[in-house]
């Protein structure tokens, strides 16, 4: 490897490729790619329609420009909308006949496929480009009721299900990128847990784009049925190339009276070079309806990867006493962007809703909070509280804290907080006076602010946060 | 005056008060002690007629039932509660609280509303009277009060309001032993054949200072036993679990 | 109504020079072309002004007339001095208490030099802007009595739309403190642009009320230029307008300036009041602070918008801005956008913002003094706004405050 190249996987441990065959349709958005890919998934003919109806739409929906990073036009008849690797074309029926460099591919991710059964209490969905190429725990879920698979065989075997809840949450007319995803989604989980049932382990999937030039539209379903609960966790990464690649995604979670969905990302897409250069448009829309009433829905998120991270995952609470939260950890660092919030939306009574966001930035970034707390006239005692805090290092990367706070009930109450400042003075004094150096008191100090929101996550997942965190910033204290 | 008969309160479908009876005649004194969590609070603030609480039960006010009478009626009428945690309302004037507070309750009684000069010459005479500091009362309603101030804050408002009962929540809670003697004086002074007391203390150390006629021990949301001052001496000696 | 267009001959009928006739024309093609605000706009989020107008006015005109009046009814409240405007045409001006040779006051002055804007009440402004009064004061010098600005809109001006133009400018280490004070007795739209510029260690306190309840749909555009030290305050006490906007765009372009901002309203009946600010700290060590407080009642409702910018040279800023509003009824509605957009790091910016109803442990710890629900409510309404009434330091000009908001909380 030259020295650049070896300078460069330093700063970013998954940016190394696969080499693989894979399958690839043409370039470009038509009906025949839409065709392509559905007959490649072998779907039923109102999957196909539904594509269709979404791609239709597209063509009269402009894309959004509302947002804080701006970004070059993004030809569309240029990219891959579906990439495979060759190997799974004939969908391996357990986890031995899977390409062994796919697994290894996970392995040096960190998400050991073959032994994963063996070592911890995860189930995981390993999406690859286009297609999922394994999911473990299968068997054990099943014996719960528990469906757990990629979203393109639920498609196949559970077409009741998806039928009644795709596009539920995030119609195909939502807004343009989840009219793109409907038209061309590939890939993504699908996860349904029956009544009274709790989920005995975590759920994940773990996103990998390999491919140049492709995009990746995943799917992910979520339905978690009366009374029961389940965690579920997304982690991304991408290799390191100069091109800028699209990622948008929809996720879409219901749940029933009484369910909880807690749904946890740590979204580390390659973010570029130190220039800028490259990186992954990271674009998605995920959006929860707690419809019975005392249901939950949790979000907690990290973003410490790609070079423009737009979202806000979002929870309409139509159930009384239901509840949805949010939290979010957002770091960046060198030039990358990211605009990200959440929507509450309080529809039933009594409903309850949390936001606690921490923005870090670094470099030449720029970090945008921007949400909306929006209060209906039937909501009585609803209750909100945000709180967003934006730490700065150095003075030519921005901070923004954008709320939209809208309230209609006078039995409401609605609190918002937020703050911007620097690493404190003193903090770092006392822990240089400690013995710490520059870089350990940042770290330590960082890792308090973020502290509210690490604590979410599942214990495996913070670890591996907290890590993330750091080297985000590494190069950034001075 | 006061006629509690078979009182049952409950909250949020927990039983806190579990068929208590207690009757208070004019001119008396009565101390109500009890363990944490055994419902003195509750107590309190039922006489008083917050919101929030499934009542059964009987409860008369000279001769009359309370139970449907909202709680600014209930202080018209006389009935003073002395928090335990006096509230911090922020903006309000304390001075012009009190003179609003004051008028309502003369309004209702049908008397004369009072001027502002006999209202000052009236705070001045009180606020003497206990010793406590006038520049109180030009500030906002307990704002930024020590636990002391906001409790003799309570004791001006007593004597200010001149009710005829008047209940006094934990009001020795957590003062030092000066502002507990200004509270004392501030009772003592005002006990007369008319009016009567509701103490609710948790120790006996305010009881060195004010001298109930009757103590009664409040446990699991019932009196389990009454007597004269000596009582509380006991409690102070054995604590609350012999008695049960 | 359904579609409001001017055309160009209101202006080309006018006998005007030609820098002035491009000026308007370009204006009016812009507002042409951008129509009245609407949700559609950032700006505009929460308020569809486009839909208000067309829902409350059948027809608009621009064009306005200025009745002769003889007697003007002065306050006795407290001394002052005056100026008085009928309609935005400047009247009378009356500086008895001061030197006033400090002093410059002028009808609208023909400025043509403001650059192109993309707010389309501003294009509107700079295309018909005919009256409005400059102000002028000289350096060193500290007016003794507030002034009081009367802005008398008469029934002439009903159905209208006045452009009104007023510029304001205060030398350095000179200090006014002034009341601008509306009395108004018709349905019309009133779009002003204000442009007031604060030289080195100057200091303005400036105070808006009503005196009425009343009709009037009014937009405000206020542009403020901070020099070095120098101190803004305003204080907006605007309630009882059917449509109020007052959108403040504060620059600290030198250090040490201090631009504070508090509003105390309380709203009723299906009256809309929004407040808008923007302070750009583009220089370091300056201090901003805003704090709005609405009292919404009936179907009134409130939006409070504010941005805090600041530049990442401008370091050592310290900016807090806080908005909260008590809903006193089910079908009022509070809306807000605390925005924080910042680029240097060695910064104090916060914000905070709640919307609620009244709390009832203090409404209980109030009745549990025999004070009934009604009475209760109105003493916290009158604490909560109290911290923005303590600004106003004057105490005559406190008690004439404080009688206007107590008459606008009895009168409901």
């Amino acid at each position: 490897m030259k020295y650049q190249e070896l300078e460069k996987t330093k700063e970013y441990k998954y940016g190394f490729t696969t080499d693989i065959e894979s399958v690839k349709a043409p370039r470009g958005l038509n009906k025949d790619i839409i065709r392509f890919i559905s007959k490649i998934k072998k779907e039923p003919e109102w999957m196909l329609n539904w594509r269709l109806k979404a791609y239709a739409r597209l063509q009269s929906v402009k894309e959004p420009n509302w947002q804080k990073p701006k970004y070059p036009k993004i030809n569309y008849q240029n990219l891959y909308y579906y990439s495979a690797p060759k190997s799974v074309k004939n969908k391996p029926k357990n986890i031995d006949e899977v390409d062994p460099k796919l697994i290894e591919t996970y392995a040096k991710l960190g998400i050991p496929l073959k032994e994963q059964e063996k070592l911890s209490g995860i189930a995981v969905d390993a999406v690859f480009d286009s297609v999922s190429v394994a999911t473990t725990f299968k068997k054990k879920l099943t014996e719960k009721g528990i469906i757990f698979c990629p979203i393109s065989e639920a498609i196949q075997k559970h077409s009741d299900l998806v039928k009644k809840y795709l596009g539920s949450v995030i119609p195909i007319t939502d807004h343009y990128f989840a009219t793109l995803n409907s038209a061309v989604f590939t890939d993504g989980s699908f996860v349904y847990v029956p009544e009274g049932v709790r989920c005995p382990m975590e759920l994940s999937t773990y996103f990998r784009i390999n491919a140049s030039q492709t995009g990746q539209f995943e799917r992910t379903l979520i339905i978690a049925d009366k009374g029961s609960y389940v965690s579920y966790l997304e982690g991304c990464t991408a290799p390191m190339r100069d091109e800028n690649q699209l990622h948008a995604a929809n996720v879409e979670l219901v749940a029933f009276d009484d369910a909880e969905i807690k749904y946890s990302t740590v979204q580390n897409w390659y973010p570029g070079d130190k220039d800028g250069k490259g990186g992954i448009y990271n674009f998605v829309t995920k959006r929860g309806v707690c419809r019975g009433k005392n249901s939950k829905i949790s979000w907690t998120q990290v973003e410490t990867g790609s070079a423009i991270t737009w979202k806000y995952p979002s929870c309409i609470l139509q159930g009384d006493n239901s509840v949805g939260e949010f939290y979010s950890i957002a770091i960046t660092n060198n030039h990358q962007k990211a605009d990200t919030g959440t929507k509450m939306i309080h529809l039933g009574k009594n409903t309850k809703s949390k936001i606690i966001s921490k923005g870090i930035s670094a470099g030449h970034a720029d970090n945008t909070y921007r949400g909306l707390v929006d209060i209906s006239k039937n909501a009585s005692r609803a209750r909100n509280y945000t709180q967003c805090d934006s730490l700065l290092m150095g003075n030519k990367c921005g901070a923004h804290t954008v709320p939209y706070i809208k309230n209609k009930n006078s039995s409401a109450i609605v609190e918002h907080e937020a703050t911007t400042s620097k690493i404190n003075e003193d903090q770092l004094y006392y822990c240089n006076q400690r013995g710490l150096d520059q870089e350990e008191a940042v770290s330590l100090i960082i890792n308090g602010f973020c502290k509210e929101v690490l604590q979410q996550l599942p214990m495996e997942f913070a670890v591996e946060a907290q890590k993330l965190v750091d080297i985000s910033l590494e190069g950034s204290v001075g | 005056m006061l006629e509690i008969k078979n009182l049952q309160v409950s909250i949020n479908n927990k039983q806190i008060i579990k068929g208590l009876n207690l009757t208070i005649k004019p001119g008396e004194l009565h101390a109500v002690m009890g363990p944490n969590g055994s419902g003195k609070s509750t107590l309190a603030n039922v006489l008083s007629g917050k919101n929030g609480y499934e009542i059964s039960g009987e409860l008369n006010f000279n001769g009359k039932s309370l139970k449907k009478i909202p709680t600014e009626k209930r202080a018209q009428r006389g009935i003073f509660l002395a928090f335990q945690y006096p509230l911090e309302i922020p903006g309000v004037n304390t001075n012009n609280f009190l003179k609003t507070s004051l008028n309502s309750i003369r309004k209702a009684k049908g008397e004369k509303e009072i001027d502002s000069l006999s209202f000052l010459k009236l705070v001045k005479e009180k606020t003497s009277e206990l010793g406590i500091d006038e520049k109180i009362l030009s500030r906002q309603l307990n704002v930024g009060f020590s636990g002391g101030e906001k409790k003799k804050n309570e004791i001006l408002q007593m004597k200010i309001l001149d009710p005829n009962l008047s209940i006094l929540d934990e009001t020795d809670s957590g003062l030092d032993i000066d502002a507990l003697r200004i509270i004392a004086k501030g009772v003592n002074s005002s006990r007369n054949k008319k009016k009567s007391f509701l103490v609710i203390t948790h120790y006996q150390r305010l009881l060195d200072y004010i001298k109930p006629d009757f103590v009664h021990v409040l446990s699991d949301g019932k009196i389990v036993k009454t007597g004269c001052s000596e009582l509380a001496e006991e409690v102070e000696k054995t604590g609350y679990k012999k008695l049960n | 109504m359904h579609d409001f267009e001017i055309n160009f001959e209101k202006i080309n009928n006018k006998k005007i020079t030609l820098k002035e006739k491009e000026f308007r024309n370009k204006n009016l093609k812009l507002f042409n072309s951008l129509g009245f605000p609407n949700k559609r706009l950032e700006n505009w989020k929460f308020t569809d002004l486009k839909e208000i107008i067309y829902r409350n006015f059948d027809q608009l005109d621009v064009k306005v007339a200025v009745p002769n009046i003889n007697k003007i009814n002065l306050l006795k409240d407290f001394d002052h001095n005056y100026i008085f405007l009928v309609n935005g045409n400047l009247h009378t001006s009356n500086f008895n208490h001061e030197e006033k040779s400090k002093i410059k006051i002028n009808s609208y002055d023909n400025d043509f030099n403001y650059p192109t804007s993309t707010n389309s009440l501003i294009c509107l402004n700079h295309a018909f802007a005919e009256n409005g009064y400059s102000l002028e004061i000289e350096k060193n010098y500290k007016f003794k009595k507030a002034l009081i600005i009367y802005n008398f809109f008469t029934k002439e001006v009903k159905n209208k739309i006045l452009n009104i133009k007023n510029k304001i400018k205060i030398n350095e280490n000179s200090e006014i403190h002034f009341v601008e004070y509306t009395i108004n007795e018709s349905k019309f739209i009133n779009n002003v642009y204000e442009h007031i510029v604060l030289e080195k260690n100057s200091k303005l306190k400036s105070l808006y009320i009503q005196s009425n309840k009343n009709e009037g749909y009014f937009y405000k555009f206020l542009q403020n230029k901070l020099h070095y030290n120098s101190d803004y305050l305003g204080l907006i006490f605007s309630s009882g307008l059917k449509f109020n906007k007052m959108d403040i765009e504060c620059d600290l372009i030198e250090k040490n300036c201090k631009c504070n901002i508090l509003s105390a309203l309380f709203l009723d009946k299906n009256e809309h009041q929004e407040i808008k600010t923007r302070i750009n700290h583009l220089a370091p060590n300056c201090k901003s602070f805003q704090n709005v407080k609405k009292v919404l009642c009936s179907k009134s409702k409130g939006v409070y918008q504010g941005k805090i910018y600041v530049k990442d040279n401008a370091q050592k800023t310290d900016a807090y801005q806080q908005s909260k509003a008590l809903l006193l009824s089910e079908n009022a509605e509070f809306d807000s956008k605390p925005e924080l957009e910042i680029y240097a790091d060695d910064v104090k910016c916060s914000h905070g913002s709640t919307s609620g109803s009244v709390d009832e442990d203090s409404l209980y710890y109030l009745m549990t003094r025999g004070l009934n629900r009604d009475d209760a409510i109105k003493l916290l309404v009158k604490g909560f706004l109290e911290d923005v009434v303590e600004f106003v330091k004057s105490s005559s000009i406190k008690k004439f405050v404080n009688s206007k908001l107590e008459d606008r909380i009895n009168e409901h």
